[in-house]
């Protein structure tokens, strides 16, 4: 088996997905641009009604009805606009050229099949000639995450651990060589030692593969621990995107601060974390002008109210705020 | 208060070919849980946390062992006379999208308890609308607003604290929190956590904080305790500040070390301790529980199963917190904030 070894790059543009509801079409994501640097990983963050879901879904020209993808592109290196796939197309790219990893407490595998046939037809439907040598294959990437490759192919998925159907999902989503790796919530639901045995195995295969990666979850801490890039998401909008250490050391976007200040830690003074006030918009509450978060915003001025921020960039992240010119960060002593 | 000694439970699954196999969920647990004080269970998923959890609440039977409330031994009485101690103490459930009938409004959610508890303590009908608001402000939302809405119209966090409010009808002295926070948005944990606090202070509940996210423990209140269960035995057990800045049972420096690092804003401890295999349900229960997966084991683990105390072991460090280990030693596992 032959690989490019260069990863490829991810250029989202202008991207705008929409949800029709009774009250019209919505923007679930909002002219969001965000490029996943050749072999790196990206962590997107926000919660619930972020739009980073279907921000993923796109990457793979998945998101279904209501939902519509109303303009924008996604370029990967060697594949050309992804929205402009269809039929076939679209369905070879899916796999051999992205790989998804559904989140394990979604139950993504087929409780009827054994893990082995379950493989057997990603092969046969991706017209794998040599079915022996993807099963070698997955037995190969399965023990290279400390798992016995050969019993879990035999298992059906209520014979695995969370643990195990995440690296099973892992594996699924690898073994066709896909270059360009989406991982969505790849550690809700588990617990803390999985996790961090799971995160590490994240990073190892990454490297090991030359992979560019997105993972997509709520919780800051398990990207941070993966993360070179960190893209923060609120209402559809990318509001803060650079460095991981510069986006938690210093942020510079209001809800990152107050995301970060809100984080349950192990050390430094409890009485300073606090909670944002108000909660987080949902399709039908996003205001129509203005910025999305000022309804939550200690820092929120009179141009907030009427006129989008733009993204600028500043200090090798690009921020969307008004108020992001003059920095506030987060005082270290919170952590010390 | 509430008092629990030698707690054991054993779940039988039903047989297959090679027999029915038991599963020893909680294998003598003690714990006390003081008038307003805050005890926090942690663990992996199926240490028997949730189990002794739901034994406190009243919801599950126990098959050895005495829990005394307010000095009443439960043994000694029957289902229908227990019913009013366990009345007392009321749960918290982990999903807020699914503790609340869909079919009804808040206000409803909240009347019926209230009546129920309006007829017990002789109370006029009118009184139940005044509490309901009541509350809900104490919850931290506004009563006008939730009352006439139904559950899908609200947040996450709004449903969490209505499940609260719900649970406070019953005037509980204790509130039995089982990963209350997991399922809220991150913006929102926070806000929930302190308002346990808060409910602690203002009308000396005491809550039983059960959770695998040890960070969260901290948040729940001064002087709170620390139980931290390991298939079904509890390993360690003191102050929650001690325990998380000076662990020394291996399975609870695992636990921490397995925390995630904001880099940029700490750096990971500097002894981590990563156990050395999985967890396996179905391993022997010889010796220390923990042993297989335990880096430090030694042979005298492998055949005796260390008990909860003081004692320093080989090691010869006497410890605040009480350990079930014979090798316990302070290890500095937790991230630490960087200093600029």
């Amino acid at each position: 088996m032959s690989r490019d070894s260069a990863a490829p790059e991810v250029r989202i543009r202008d991207l705008t997905v929409v949800y029709k509801t009774p009250a019209g079409e919505l923007p679930a994501v909002s002219r969001v641009s965000l490029t996943l640097t050749p072999g790196t990983i990206t962590g997107v963050v926000g919660e619930s009604g972020s739009g980073k879901s279907t921000l993923a879904l796109s990457l793979l020209n998945a998101v279904q009805p209501p939902g519509r993808i109303a303009a924008g592109s996604v370029e990967i290196d060697g594949l050309g606009d992804v929205l402009r796939l269809d039929g076939e197309d679209l369905r070879r790219t899916r796999g051999r050229k992205v790989g998804y990893v559904f989140q394990a407490a979604q139950n993504s595998l087929n409780p009827l099949k054994t893990i082995g046939k379950q493989l057997l037809d990603l092969g046969r439907s991706h017209d794998v000639e040599d079915l022996r040598a993807l099963v070698a294959d997955a037995k190969a990437l399965l023990g290279r995450m400390g798992l016995d490759g050969a019993r879990v192919l035999d298992s059906h998925q209520h014979e695995l651990s969370g643990g195990m159907r995440q690296r099973v999902g892992i594996m699924l989503a690898l073994v066709l060589n896909a270059q360009v790796v989406v991982l969505d919530e790849p550690t809700t639901a588990l617990d803390m030692i999985t996790q961090s045995t799971i995160l590490r195995i994240i990073r190892e295969v990454h490297e090991e593969r030359a992979l560019t990666t997105l993972v997509i979850t709520h919780d800051v801490g398990a990207v941070a621990e993966v993360a070179d890039d960190l893209a923060v998401m609120y209402g559809g909008r990318v509001v803060e995107h650079g460095p991981i250490a510069e986006v938690l050391g210093t942020p510079r976007h209001p809800y990152t601060q107050g995301l970060i200040r809100a984080i349950p830690r192990l050390s430094g003074d409890i009485s300073l974390a606090r909670a944002l006030p108000g909660r987080p918009p949902t399709l039908g509450t996003l205001p129509a002008a203005g910025c999305v978060f000022r309804e939550r915003c200690e820092k929120r001025m009179e141009i907030c109210e009427t006129v989008e921020p733009a993204t600028a960039t500043y200090d090798g992240r690009s921020v969307a705020c008004h108020a992001a010119g003059r920095p506030a960060p987060v005082k270290r002593r919170e952590y010390a | 208060m509430i008092t629990g000694t030698a707690i054991t439970k054993t779940f039988k699954q039903r047989g297959n070919v090679l027999g029915k196999r038991e599963v020893p969920a909680l294998r003598g647990v003690d714990f006390a849980i003081e008038k307003g004080g805050a005890v926090s269970f942690i663990g992996e998923s199926g240490c028997g946390k949730t189990t002794l959890g739901r034994i406190i609440a009243g919801l599950e039977t126990y098959d050895s062992g005495e829990i005394v409330i307010d000095g009443v031994a439960m043994s000694g009485l029957s289902h229908r006379h227990r019913q009013p101690y366990f009345r007392r103490i009321q749960l918290i459930h982990q999903d807020p999208y699914s503790a609340l009938n869909p079919t009804r409004t808040i206000h409803q959610t909240l009347e019926a308890p209230l009546r129920l508890r309006a007829r017990q303590t002789g109370r006029p009908r009118s009184w139940v609308d005044a509490r309901a608001e009541e509350l809900l402000a104490l919850v931290g939302i506004d009563p006008g607003y939730v009352l006439p809405r139904y559950p899908h119209q609200l947040s996450g966090g709004m449903r969490q604290r209505v499940v609260i409010a719900r649970a406070l009808t019953m005037d509980p002295d204790v509130l039995v929190a089982d990963e209350a926070v997991s399922m809220i948005d991150v913006s929102l944990r926070l806000g929930i956590l302190s308002l346990l606090r808060d409910l602690r202070e203002r009308l000396g509940v005491s809550v039983l904080f059960i959770t695998h996210d040890i960070a969260t423990a901290r948040y729940i209140g001064d002087e709170g305790e620390l139980y931290v269960i390991y298939r079904g035995q509890v390993v360690e057990r003191g102050l929650t500040e001690t325990i998380i800045a000076d662990p020394v049972h291996p399975y609870t420096q695992s636990l921490l070390s397995a925390i995630p690092v904001l880099h940029g804003l700490e750096r990971p401890g500097a002894e981590q301790v990563v156990p050395t295999e999985a967890l396996d349900e179905a391993q022997a229960d010889g010796g220390c529980l923990f042993t297989r997966r335990c880096p430090f084991s030694t042979a005298r683990c492998e055949t005796e199963r260390p008990v909860l105390g003081h004692d320093g072991g080989e090691s010869g460090e006497d410890t605040e917190q009480l350990h079930a280990c014979f090798h316990p030693r302070r290890r500095s596992v937790i991230p630490q904030g960087v200093h600029v």
